[in-house]
């Protein structure tokens, strides 16, 4: 016992090396009453809860989560590319193109949070255990779109809606549209700072869509990695509310729209058109839900105009996040509804707007401040 | 708009020990008895009211003999009132519901008349 209790003295004096100066203090009054606590099984409880706080202090469990997450993704991503070289013969004139896409996504997997180690759009990612969370998870399914890439050629087969042979020149295209988008983003933003943002974001949609034309899925793996980042990042302008119920929202419209569409499924494709209308009414009925949920959850203090305004943005914002979670489902679990990587987000948008609008002029809600503490909901 | 503060009943135990004798530094150890809370929820209740600026904390003056110096705490003017205002409002039931320990802080507050 004494043994034990040394042990853990021990290593509350480590863990407290490991907090930030102005929390130190806090892990060494622990240990410094321990000695007025008696011996044995208090004193040692007295030590765990210590151990306790300067894990809670370091936010510890929630790094330890989020670089496990990390690194699932990152074995994910390998396995996707080792699929993609196994599963698709070389003589196969679509292999390249399957590959090159593969590599797209995951390379965006890579750069961009490379990217976001800095402080700007992609990072780092935001405190709250949603955006981790959401990060992981929203990466892990873009992983899974590398799935879906070599699994729709495989499903569609070499007929005129296959992917084709690889065509550098499209490549090149692309690669040139980014360049050029970037290079005049950072022109703008050095030489005329005062430019409205709607001008560089206009010019980055142009960049996008002559992408989109011409490499139209490593465009969307490269955005949705984009997005995900910049939703979860610090600096995202999507709060932790709107984030979290536009993703519940989004994945309770694709599990929804998955099992329905799962029973509709017959071989004469027979149901097919009220499948589409399924998909498309309950993304955009679910957008709309997390569009008014996200405003009503919006409390402020200054003036109601603004107020309203800022209830309507989040309400769409919450509303996109549903239409791209939504999208994302449907695409990693049937193949043919690619087009909802484009579309969630669209009738997203369109139904967080409509819901945000219905929701901002709710009466202000008060929300008590809270923290979690010992693992007890301490609400202060 | 104003936010509504409502605390736990274990911030309410520690704010009415501290009440108790406003003037006095309290020590960790000696809150955990007297609220009845364990090391891991009492410390994390403490660093919030801290950040809060509801309580002060500082370290014990000189090295005492046989012992390290100690983290003392007491509340802050501002910590004072809050406390006093918070106390006064919180429900008798929900008071009640505290678990051992936390059962004797909810009496041990009505009791100090706070």
């Amino acid at each position: 016992m004494d043994q034990l209790t040394r042990m853990l003295a021990e290593l509350l004096r480590k863990m407290a090396r490991l907090l930030p100066p102005e929390r130190r203090q806090w892990a060494e009054a622990v240990g410094a009453e321990a000695g007025q606590v008696p011996a044995g099984w208090p004193r040692l409880r007295w030590l765990a809860g210590g151990l306790w706080l300067a894990m809670g202090e370091a936010k510890m469990m929630r790094k330890v989560v989020y670089w496990l997450g990390a690194g699932a993704v990152a074995a994910a991503a390998a396995w996707v590319v080792w699929l993609s070289w196994r599963t698709s013969p070389s003589e196969d004139a679509q292999t390249v193109t399957d590959r090159v896409r593969v590599l797209v996504g995951v390379a965006a997997l890579v750069v961009l949070p490379w990217v976001g180690r800095r402080r700007g759009w992609f990072g780092p990612v935001g405190g709250s255990l949603t955006a981790r969370l959401v990060r992981v998870a929203g990466c892990a399914a873009v992983c899974g779109l590398g799935l879906v890439v070599v699994r729709m050629d495989s499903h569609l087969g070499p007929g005129p809606h296959g992917p084709g042979p690889f065509s550098l020149l499209r490549e090149i295209v692309a690669l040139a549209a980014l360049g050029v988008a970037l290079a005049a983003l950072a022109v703008v933003k050095a030489r005329r700072a005062d430019t409205e943002v709607s001008k560089l974001w206009g010019l980055a949609a142009m960049a996008g869509a002559v992408m989109f034309v011409a490499v139209p899925l490593q465009t969307l793996a490269i955005i949705y990695a984009a997005g995900i980042l910049a939703a979860t990042s610090r600096r995202s302008p999507v709060v932790t509310a709107s984030l979290a119920v536009g993703t519940l929202a989004g994945l309770a419209a694709g599990l929804a729209t998955l099992l329905a569409v799962y029973e509709l499924n017959t071989p004469t494709d027979r149901y097919v058109d009220l499948m589409f209308l399924l998909v498309v009414t309950t993304t955009f009925l679910l957008a709309a839900v997390a569009g008014a949920a996200a405003a009503w959850l919006l409390s402020g203090t200054g003036d109601p105009q603004e107020l309203r305004m800022a209830r309507d943005t989040q309400g769409m914002l919450a509303g996109t996040v549903a239409g791209a979670v939504c999208g994302l489902v449907l695409t990693n679990f049937i193949v043919v509804a690619v087009f909802m990587l484009v579309g969630g987000p669209l009738l997203g948008v369109a139904g967080g707007a409509a819901g945000g609008i219905a929701a901002a002029d709710h009466p202000l809600r008060s929300l008590p401040v809270r923290s979690w503490a010992a693992g007890l909901f301490v609400r202060f | 708009m104003s936010r509504r503060t409502a605390f736990s009943a274990q911030t309410l135990a520690v704010l009415g020990a501290l009440a108790a004798e406003p003037s006095a530094w309290r020590h960790g150890y000696d809150l955990a008895r007297q609220t009845g809370l364990k090391s891991g929820t009492l410390y994390p209740i403490l660093v919030r009211l801290a950040d809060r600026e509801i309580v002060g904390a500082c370290w014990e003056e000189g090295q005492p003999a046989g012992r390290p110096r100690r983290h003392l705490y007491r509340l802050t003017t501002d910590g004072l009132a809050t406390a006093m205002a918070a106390l006064a409002a919180a429900p008798a039931p929900a008071t009640r519901t505290a678990r051992p320990g936390r059962a004797a802080a909810p009496r041990r507050l009505a009791g100090e008349g706070l």
